[in-house]
């Protein structure tokens, strides 16, 4: 006997256009971070160390920590860009770069700090860079801290007034940019996730769209099928041209209400639907007093819907005939199905016309009727 | 069937009994008596005190399949009636000893055939179990020929032996053998029982197969059974 057909493999997940466009712009805005920083490393901080050497104590002590602070941005742009940033990662490179930039600040010559500090900016840049997935307050924690730190060396022989003056200017020049552009980044953030959002609601309206129209489709399908059988006969009913008296008029009467039936059991999400389809078809005969049994051997295969409502035709057209009692079985075989019908019909029935691939045969022995159908899979 | 046949009924539910017992005496030959009623087994009279059990399967809301290995080898010539007709049940009850199997549906039409057959040995094969013996799944069962094959199919579907007959162009008497030669194929399966041995013997007897058709018994009940669906 036919083994169960194999279940359908799952359908990958597909992730939701919302999720891949935040996914998006955020990659987007770690490049951006990334190449800002190292930008303003290579280009802003490296000529002002080139052009202040020979002013500083020791010359290759601000070499040593220009080329650690670039170690730092290489492995803050790696873990941001991987995805591996975390709280811990951040603030051990921010804690590296807050320590450098200090050190920087007090190895410059004591009375041109500020014209010559060319880390204070730089580490601030990588505070943005690695803190860019915390909390906007820690940023500015970070920034606080390395401003305390660069005014404590500024200050260590005394405060003066035209030094905090330069000191604030040069503050608002660089802490103030980095906290703006963290803040913009951030509010950036939320029109992309609204576009994500608006994105996601349509997709959503076009998939309710699509699965209306396809359900409307195949209303439609069953209207336009049922309507050229249906129709004239409930139009010779209200003409009085069909006589419901008619023994003839009230089998094609019963036919009709079959094939609606089992046009309804069609939509049904049934675990064998050919075998379901044929209890719907002997609905209308039961109602009429006959005992129909259905009895089902072995496993029975998926038969396609032209294969059912072939089969199904054929069922109706026995059962409308039959005078008291009908049994149908369904054998599956290994190549296919098999359904049969006997029946006590005394007058002939008005077997459809089946396609090639159904199989049909029959055999009347007095009052009983035998029809066979048999379908194969291939 | 000369021989005047007794059997004893195992049934809890007092309709089914009466059901039973008209459908007995609606007999026009009045072929079968009941001597004994029981609502359990614990009630029964001794192995041959009746010829045949009528035995339904379910006694106060329990299943008693598992009772009809001991009955069988007690000597029961056991005709197994319940409502259950799940295949995979048909034949577990069949490979432990019972003679025949008539689902409750079919009990007007086949009880009193099934109950004469138990009495002299000679094989019953009810359209539930037909449908079991061609749905079985299991990798030992018995290999049957094409034409038994047809036969049982058609005797499922639902026609009478005469409409099978002419539908394979042969004699109803040959219809009958194909059918019963499937059964008794079966008798050769699962453990030994003194029923199966009689109805073997008997099968040889009346010429439906030869002695060394009968394979040796071959036992299925260790082996996993796939479930029917």
């Amino acid at each position: 006997m036919t083994g169960r057909p194999a279940p359908l493999p799952r359908p990958a997940p597909v992730p939701r256009p919302s999720a891949v466009l935040a996914a998006r712009y955020a990659r987007a805005l770690d490049i951006a971070a990334v190449v800002a920083v190292a930008g303003w490393h290579l280009a802003g901080a490296g000529p002002l160390l080139v052009a202040h050497l020979g002013s500083y104590p020791s010359d290759q002590f601000q070499i040593a920590a220009w080329g650690a602070i670039a170690l730092i941005i290489a492995a803050g742009s790696v873990l941001l860009l991987r995805g591996l940033q975390s709280r811990g990662t951040g603030w051990a490179l921010a804690a590296a770069a807050l320590a450098i930039s200090t050190a920087v600040a007090a190895a410059c010559p004591p009375d041109q700090m500020l014209a010559t500090d060319w880390a204070w900016g730089t580490a601030g840049w990588v505070g943005v860079l690695v803190l860019l997935r915390r909390p906007l307050a820690e940023l500015g924690v970070f920034l606080t801290l390395e401003g305390v730190a660069t005014f404590a060396v500024l200050t260590r022989d005394g405060l003066h007034r035209s030094t905090v003056a330069a000191f604030i200017t040069v503050l608002a020049g660089s802490a103030g940019i980095q906290l703006a552009i963290a803040v913009a980044a951030g509010a950036l953030n939320v029109p992309a996730r609204q576009a994500a959002d608006a994105a996601t609601r349509e997709a959503d309206v076009t998939a309710r769209r699509a699965v209306a129209d396809r359900i409307r489709g195949a209303r439609r399908a069953r209207w336009l099928e049922l309507r050229a059988t249906a129709e004239p006969l409930l139009q010779g009913l209200a003409t009085g041209t069909a006589d419901p008296g008619d023994p003839a008029v009230q089998r094609a009467c019963a036919v009709e209400a079959a094939r609606l039936r089992r046009l309804l059991a069609e939509g049904d999400d049934a675990p064998d639907p050919l075998v379901h389809e044929l209890h719907a078809c002997a609905d209308v005969a039961q109602r009429r007093g006959v005992a129909v049994d259905i009895e089902t051997a072995a496993v029975i295969p998926a038969v396609p819907p032209e294969g059912r409502r072939a089969i199904t035709d054929l069922a109706i057209a026995v059962l409308v005939n039959a005078m008291s009692q009908v049994r149908v079985t369904v054998t599956g075989t290994v190549d296919g199905v098999i359904v049969s019908l006997v029946s006590d019909s005394p007058a002939e029935p008005d077997l459809p016309s089946s396609p090639v691939w159904l199989a049909v045969d029959s055999q009347r022995d007095q009052q009983s009727l035998w029809v066979e159908a048999r379908w194969n899979t291939m | 069937m000369e021989h005047h046949v007794t059997a004893a009924i195992v049934e809890d539910h007092p309709v089914v009994i009466e059901g039973i017992i008209s459908w007995i005496s609606a007999d026009p030959e009045q072929r079968i008596t009941v001597t004994q009623v029981v609502s359990d087994i614990t009630g029964l009279a001794a192995p041959r005190a009746a010829d045949v059990l009528i035995l339904d399967l379910e006694l106060g809301g329990r299943m008693i399949s598992d009772e009809v290995t001991r009955l069988a080898a007690s000597g029961y010539r056991i005709v197994a009636f319940s409502a259950h007709v799940e295949p995979a049940r048909i034949l577990d009850v069949l490979d432990a000893g019972a003679h025949a199997y008539v689902s409750k549906d079919e009990g007007r039409d086949h009880l009193i055939e099934a109950v004469l057959a138990a009495a002299s040995d000679r094989p019953c094969v009810t359209r539930s179990q037909a449908k079991a013996i061609l749905a079985d799944p299991r990798p030992g069962r018995p290999a049957l020929s094409g034409k038994e094959r047809q036969a049982l199919l058609l005797w499922f579907q639902g026609m009478s032996k005469a409409s099978v007959a002419r539908r394979m162009s042969i004699s109803e008497n040959t219809v009958r053998q194909y059918i019963d030669r499937a059964r008794v194929k079966y008798a050769t399966l699962g453990r030994a029982a003194r029923t199966k041995d009689a109805l073997l013997a008997r099968a040889i007897e009346d010429g439906l197969i030869r002695p060394d058709e009968v394979a040796t018994y071959t036992t299925l009940a260790s082996q996993p059974r796939p479930a029917l669906s």
